[in-house]
């Protein structure tokens, strides 16, 4: 009497489905990274250095180990302001 | 720029006043998060004395620091890109793989020993500049010199 894979396909089709929600919306992660694994528990410090790299760079997760700063870079930190 | 977030903000004002001229100019350090979270502890080898001075101008300043203590800043501006110029000149393939590994694994320096102890092994015999982790407690190893990180993607 052999196993009767014909329950189980139900349970296979489900995580067949829960396999590509998870692969696909980890992909999309991934791109809208630029490429690398999305940040997460980002805390205040977190923030406020991604804003130092996006100021940097042009992008969020944008990293250069250059010893100076690009012209402009001392002026573009931004005063934000209520009106 | 406090530590506050702003609220309730629509604008944003770029005041592009220059410097007065009687203070010198000092190029600002041009290097991002993960970069300089590798080279955290190199800078803090080399530059004790001068980071010092400026948390303590800044702490007996009373909230004036931010215009009272710009000398102690440019110093500790400089001191961290000399820091920075000499691990590009000597390290600067260990150094990107260690980065590179850091910005994938969410800034998390636990991740990233292997690559962390080719760093440091480079640096040291380069610079002499060794990672030290302040207040281990004595006769402990300290924790980026431990084998087996729990916890970390990369098994024990």
């Amino acid at each position: 009497m052999g196993v009767p894979f014909e329950a189980l396909i139900p349970y296979g089709i489900m995580l067949a489905m829960f396999g590509v929600t998870g692969a696909g919306l980890s992909k999309i992660r991934h791109m809208q990274n630029g490429g690398k694994r999305a940040r997460h528990s980002v805390d205040q410090w977190d923030r406020v250095m991604m804003d130092r790299d996006r100021r940097l760079t042009g992008y969020l997760r944008g990293q250069t180990d250059n010893p100076s700063a690009p012209a402009g870079f001392e002026l573009n930190n931004p005063w934000r302001v209520s009106r | 720029m406090s530590g506050r977030p702003a609220r309730f903000n629509q604008a944003t004002l770029i005041d592009t006043t220059p410097l007065p001229s009687d203070i010198p100019p000092v190029t600002e350090i041009g290097s991002s998060s993960a970069p300089l979270l590798s080279a955290s502890f190199f800078i803090g080898a080399r530059c004790k004395p001068y980071n010092d001075d400026f948390m303590q101008c800044k702490s007996e300043s009373a909230g004036k620091g931010e215009v009272e203590c710009l000398k102690e800043g440019r110093r500790v501006t400089r001191c961290a890109r000399s820091v920075i110029e000499d691990v590009n000149k000597h390290c600067l393939e260990e150094f990107r793989k260690h980065w590179t590994c850091l910005d994938n694994n969410n800034q998390q320096l636990w991740q990233c020993r292997p690559a962390e102890w080719k760093l440091n092994k480079c640096v040291f015999n380069n610079l002499k500049l060794e990672k030290v982790i302040p207040d281990t407690p004595a006769g402990e190893t300290p924790v980026h010199l431990k084998n087996r990180q729990t916890y970390s993607h990369h098994g024990p």
